[in-house]
């Protein structure tokens, strides 16, 4: 292995782990404020990118990519909210609320991968870069626009750190996240807050949507491979911290990329799988996390 | 206390025998390939999700390789059949066995996990199956999976020809199988380790139940029940496809199981038709059918939490009632003859609280005297008393609500003992007899006894079969011999057998004088019997007991000697104060003493109230 493919593969995984970090916290975000697995976070990466295609593509509105990423994101936190209205809501006191919200997200990524099937076609799309052009570091030529998802990913996760960990309103999701009754005693609205997280969790997976949609080919069902490595970021990196996720995607993005040179396209999957289920038994809280979870 | 009757004696026999008959003739009476291709398919997934319960249900483990394991067996299948050219029946037999050895891999690392890790580890540990399947392209196809799989075939009767219908039966066969074993061990001790292990984890642990065992015993039985489906798919569909490790299936399934109702084994079955119906219907919309059958879904778990189960049991439930209520009505027309000569009293509809009630009452200005019977029961089943005690007392009784010829009535309102007893004063009332003696059985008794607790004017109080009670639920262990038969009183829907059982343990076997009462047993609205019973915990017991204890009333218990419910030993130890000091049993009354020795009974009887009238007398001289 020379040194420019192994710069090759660091950078490639470093690009994956950017992307995955963005996913994983919004899928983190819901599942440690509301205790449940949000399968149809998949598919809102796959709305995300599909609003913001037909506001930014000239093919479409064409109004700018700007334009079309903030409209995206603004939607997908509505959307979010009354996705939590509708599916998880009405489960609140149930027992079986974990594994009724398994089927009522499935179902709900179901209907939402049909609109966008019926709306949009089942034909790739591609969002335009958000820079052009190439620049060469460390003796390797990559694009420009790939250092400008890994720089945008991390500015946008820090300042999620920033807010959760003062202001006023983050605050009070990790309070809720960490004992709900007592928060509610503080006179936290909790079902709002509910409502908040999985609806800035769909605000972030509709970034992590237009990101992909500009580095690679959008369809219907992109969000579905994202989703079960975001799955795995975020049991590897355990919920007990923000961070906790952020680290393990770059692990896992990394990992992938050697993985893939190493033992090939098709194996790497199931060792990053076999490594998750070996991490889990070994320690259920993640790597970095402790028995106390939080946000 | 543990009530599992057989499945032959329970109300489900006949709608399983009547679905079971109208499946085995489909083939022979319509000719339509696609039907029975549904069909086949709903069977299939029935045995998949019923399996699934089983895990998921009744162990409470969230095991979502489920699916995955359907395909394991596919593949097995495949492997067995195609690739290996052995027995394609040989083939079906190993899928079982792979899907269940898989599952008890798959067991191992979720041994310390619970909760909604041991979703992420299975939805983990069937991606890890699926990549290994696609990575082995030369044995499994890869990606386009394996196609041609052989047909099965059976003394050269070949399966895929004759528009399938040997698959067909093969199917339904496989079915019925599936569900006795899943019905047999949800019934067996393990199938209550099962529960216990879900429903209190370090209880079940520390009555010695090993938690590592149960769950290898669930996850690879029901996995490889699955398995099984999952090789006749493979035969019956002739293809082993990757598509099936994925969510699509995967929620397919999950939504019949939570469809059906969780923890119920025939829920998901159900559900396996409905969806598999349901979605055919829809099937010409192209992509707004999943938008239609997901929104569906949402619907009915939002609407309906217990899934279409609880649906059935709200229909049944409705019909019973109307059922119940029709034979009242019906009775009360045309059998009125037969009931006044049984009881040589007038019947009369009398208006109270809790609904319109029959009463029969000899008349006259006699002492009055009331009788009041138990659960699932009539008034005729005074009719010795009656005939006996009319020329001294003014003898009345009446059908509790619910009850008899009475009206069904609302059960959260008027199903209870306080209500019974609300009953019983405005019945008195009605019929103006004031300060009457009274008797109860069993039910009926703590009527009684609510009736005087609550200061109502009564001379004398007599009770058969009711234990006094301090505190419940602890009393009932304590004053009741839990016998299987005792389930039956707070049972809703009781089947033929079972109300055969209830009415021959209280009062005795069918006979001509029997006969009435077995049929007043069948005409019971079942909530009378959940409501009542469910509400004996807030019935105002210390009350009773303190009303008791002050002897303000004289008191009297008249027990069979051999009643099948009681501990005849508590009545001793709560050293009531009462009529003869001790507890005055009649010799092989049983559970109704009043109906089996009617002479003995009576006598006694008699003798009590005799002495009452004596003691109350100079009780009212003391207060005046």
């Amino acid at each position: 292995m020379t040194l420019e493919t192994l710069n090759l593969i660091l950078l490639g995984g470093i690009v994956l782990g950017a992307l995955y970090a963005l996913m994983a916290t919004g899928l983190a975000l819901v599942w440690t404020t509301l205790g449940i697995f949000n399968f149809a976070h998949g598919t809102f990466i796959a709305l995300g990118a599909y609003i913001a295609w037909q506001i930014a593509s000239t093919e479409a509105s064409g109004a700018g990519l700007l334009a079309g990423a903030g409209i995206s994101i603004i939607g997908m936190f509505v959307i979010g909210m009354f996705v939590y209205y509708l599916l998880i809501k009405p489960f609140e006191r149930n027992p079986d609320i974990v594994v009724k919200s398994v089927i009522t997200t499935l179902a709900g990524a179901t209907i939402l991968e049909n609109v966008i099937n019926l709306v949009w076609g089942p034909r790739n799309k591609q969002l335009s870069p958000l820079l052009g052009g190439d620049m060469s570091l460390l003796g390797i030529t990559i694009s420009r626009n790939e250092m400008a998802v890994v720089a945008l990913a991390l500015v946008i996760l820090a300042a999620l750190g920033v807010f959760l960990q003062r202001a006023p309103l983050g605050r009070a999701m990790r309070a809720v996240a960490q004992n709900r009754e007592a928060a509610q005693l503080m006179g936290i609205d909790v079902e709002r807050l509910y409502a908040i997280a999985f609806g800035l969790s769909a605000a972030l997976a509709a970034l992590a949507g237009i990101l992909i949609g500009s580095i690679r080919f959008m369809n219907p069902s992109m969000g579905s491979d994202p989703l079960m490595k975001a799955l795995i970021v975020v049991i590897f990196g355990g919920i007990a911290r923000f961070t906790g996720p952020i680290y393990a995607a770059f692990i896992v993005g990394l990992l992938e990329a050697v993985m893939t040179y190493l033992v090939g396209l098709y194996w790497s999957p199931t060792v990053l799988f076999a490594i998750m289920i070996v991490v889990l038994v070994a320690k259920p809280e993640g790597l970095f996390g402790r028995y106390r979870k939080s946000v | 206390m543990r009530y599992s009757p057989s499945f032959a004696r329970s109300s489900g026999l006949i709608p399983v025998l009547v679905v079971l008959a109208v499946l085995a003739l489909v083939p022979l009476l319509s000719s339509s390939m696609y039907l029975r291709h549904l069909l086949v398919l709903a069977f299939v997934f029935g045995i998949v999700a019923s399996s699934w319960d089983l895990s998921l249900g009744y162990g409470g483990l969230f095991n979502f390789a489920h699916v995955a394991l359907f395909t394991i067996g596919t593949y097995a299948f495949g492997l067995v059949g195609q690739t290996l050219g052995l027995s394609p029946w040989l083939g079906i037999a190993f899928a079982g066995v792979a899907a269940g050895l898989v599952a008890a891999l798959i067991t191992l690392p979720i041994l310390r996990l619970s909760g909604i890790y041991i979703i992420l580890v299975t939805i983990a540990a069937s991606q890890v199956l699926y990549q290994i399947i696609i990575s082995q392209s030369d044995i499994t196809g890869g990606t386009s999976g394996m196609v041609s799989l052989p047909a099965l075939e059976l003394f050269g009767y070949r399966f895929n020809r004759g528009g399938k219908v040997g698959y067909y039966y093969l199917a339904l066969l496989m079915l019925v199988a599936s569900t006795i074993i899943l019905y047999k061990i949800t019934r067996s001790r393990f199938g209550r380790a099962i529960v216990a292990m879900r429903d209190h984890k370090y209880y079940a642990i520390s009555r010695g139940m090993s938690e590592t065992r149960t769950r290898l015993f669930t996850l690879t039985v029901s996995a490889a029940l699955s398995g099984v489906a999952g090789g006749f798919y493979g035969s019956y569909m002739r293809v082993a496809s990757p598509d099936n490790f994925g969510l699509g299936l995967l929620g397919l399934l999950l939504s019949m199981l939570l469809l059906g109702g969780a923890g119920t084994i025939w829920g998901p079955i159900l559900a396996a038709f409905f969806v598999t119906m349901v979605s055919e219907v829809f099937a010409a919309y192209g992509a707004w059918r999943n938008i239609i059958m997901s929104l569906l879904l949402i619907v009915i778990l939002i609407f309906y939490p217990g899934g279409l189960w609880a649906l059935l049991q709200t229909l049944r439930e409705a019909l019973d009632v109307a059922r119940s209520q029709a034979t009242a009505r019906l009775r009360r027309r045309f059998g009125l003859g037969q009931r006044e000569a049984m009881t040589g009293a007038h019947e009369t509809m009398v208006a109270t609280r809790h609904g319109r009630i029959a009463v029969a009452d000899t008349g006259g200005d006699k002492p009055a005297l009331l009788l009041i019977h138990g659960n699932s029961s009539a008034k005729e089943v005074f009719a010795n008393q009656f005939k006996a005690l009319r020329d001294r007392y003014r003898v009345i009784s009446f059908d509790l609500p619910g009850h008899g010829v009475s009206d069904n009535a609302d059960p959260e309102k008027d199903y209870s003992v306080e209500a019974f007893a609300d009953v019983a004063e405005d019945v008195l009332k009605a019929l103006s007899a004031a300060n009457p003696f009274v008797f109860g059985w069993s039910l009926g008794g703590y009527i009684a006894i609510e009736l005087a607790a609550r200061d109502y004017p009564v001379r004398a109080l007599a009770v058969s079969g009711t234990p006094p009670l301090r505190v419940v639920p602890e009393d009932v262990g304590r004053a009741y011999d839990a016998t299987s038969h005792f389930v039956l009183a707070s049972k809703t829907f009781l089947s033929p057998a079972e109300s055969r059982d209830f009415a021959a343990s209280t009062t005795g076997p069918k006979t001509a004088e029997t006969i009435h009462l077995h049929r007043a047993v069948r005409r019971t609205d079942g909530r009378a019997r959940a409501y009542t019973l469910g509400k004996l915990q807030i019935v105002d017991w210390p009350r009773q007991m303190r009303f008791l204890r002050s002897a303000a009333v004289p008191f009297a218990i008249l027990n069979g000697s051999n009643d099948p419910f009681l501990n005849h030993q508590y009545f001793r130890d709560l050293k009531l104060e009462q009529w003869t000091g001790e507890p005055d049993d009649i010799q092989d009354g049983k559970h109704a003493p009043f109906l089996l020795k009617p002479a003995i009974f009576n006598e006694k009887l008699v003798a009590f109230l005799r002495a009452a009238e004596t003691t109350s007398r100079h009780g009212a001289d003391v207060v005046a």
